[in-house]
């Protein structure tokens, strides 16, 4: 009985520390899903408690970051119930704080935050192949993730950019 | 410069933007409870066992001295043994099913799991139905065939009632009866799984007309 709970403090300090380094994944995946703050801790926390759910049975022959892909966007996708609290409001600011004070052109922070909106118009699958691309995951992974064959991931990929060219550019 | 290469280029900056999480908010957060649509379809599931489970307990004992006196004991019997050998196997192959949901799965794989969970209790529902109608059917048949023995176990005093008005009283109470349950049970699957399944099927949808 003492052994099994040595172990699982063990396997919890070894999760919080990797996940930890490993976070930013998350973040990404939150970003994508939601709009605002609160809806993105919100989505982070399921996460978070889905990978530690999943951990245990973690083999170590796929890349942690790999596995964290997988569980992040399943969740968003699948899994995750927007709470009440968390209603969709049109905090993009939020999204493009940071870009304020970086050395962006108004033209290009202009077209960013653009695209961000656009970004958040998109179907929840379109979002995951996206947010996949800008990852810079190639196909073969971005079809494994999805469960979708290499060439339809290819062409879906190729309308949903053009269909992110014509919100920008009607 | 092209817009999808500028927002990579902003993507990839974003790294120190994120609000990090220390080790002890994170160690708070794993012992958090999880609020999934699967967790949501299990407890539902469960209660919809359970429910129809007491269904059956609820019926008084007066009721089947009805029964009796109608010559249907024995039919019910045999109709109830049938019935929890099938609820055994729906439990089985529900409990297969949501064991077999692994959130490591690919996307569609994982929905196509959670639907064929989903599914099996949505079978369950329906039997139930069907069990139901058919043996209204089997048992109203048997009654309002024989007006005589019918009066006299709904009527035993013979009180001042035509026997063709008690006829028409008890039919009637039978078909409301039976529209108010199915009414009821359709308006209570669409609002539950309507509401919790709707993110869902819209998902599933998109990604089964990629395949």
């Amino acid at each position: 009985m003492n052994e099994t709970k040595i172990v699982t403090k063990d396997l919890e300090h070894k999760f919080i520390s990797e996940f930890q380094e490993n976070q930013n994944i998350i973040h990404k995946v939150c970003r994508i899903y939601t709009n605002n703050q609160e809806a993105h801790n919100d989505l982070f926390q399921e996460i978070t408690i889905q990978l530690w759910k999943a951990y245990p049975k973690f083999r170590g022959d796929s890349k942690l970051s790999t596995w964290m892909y997988r569980i992040g966007l399943n969740t968003a996708i699948t899994l995750y119930r927007k709470s009440k609290r968390s209603v969709i409001t049109q905090d993009f600011d939020s999204v493009l704080h940071r870009i304020q004070s970086s050395d962006y052109d108004n033209t290009e922070e202009e077209q960013l935050k653009l695209m961000y909106k656009a970004i958040h118009q998109l179907s929840d699958i379109d979002k995951a192949l996206i947010f996949l691309y800008l990852e810079d995951k190639n196909y073969k992974e971005i079809s494994e993730t999805i469960g979708i064959s290499e060439v339809n991931a290819r062409v879906k990929m190729n309308r949903i950019k053009t269909r992110l060219r014509t919100i920008l550019n009607p | 410069m092209d817009e999808l290469d500028l927002l990579k280029k902003d993507w990839k900056k974003q790294d120190d933007s994120f609000q990090k999480l220390s080790y002890d908010e994170i160690y708070k957060m794993i012992h958090k409870k999880s609020s999934t649509i699967v967790k949501w379809i299990f407890i539902i599931c469960i209660l919809e066992f359970l429910f129809w489970g007491f269904v059956n307990l609820l019926i008084p004992d007066s009721y089947f001295e009805i029964y009796e006196k109608l010559h249907l004991k024995t039919l019910l019997n045999i109709s109830y043994i049938i019935h929890y050998i099938v609820v055994v196997g729906f439990i089985y192959l529900f409990y297969k099913n949501y064991n077999a949901i692994c959130v490591i799965d690919s996307t569609s794989l994982l929905m196509k799991k959670i639907i064929r969970t989903r599914k099996t209790v949505n079978y369950y529902v329906y039997y139930n139905i069907i069990v139901t109608i058919i043996l209204s059917i089997i048992i109203n048949f048997m009654m309002f065939s024989d007006t005589d023995l019918l009066v006299e176990v709904f009527n035993p005093k013979h009180l001042a009632l035509a026997d063709d008005k008690l006829f028409n009283i008890l039919l009637i109470a039978q078909i409301i009866g039976f529209v108010v349950m199915i009414g009821f049970l359709l308006l209570y699957y669409r609002i539950i799984y309507g509401i919790l399944l709707k993110k869902l099927n819209k998902n599933f949808k998109e990604l089964e007309i990629l395949e």
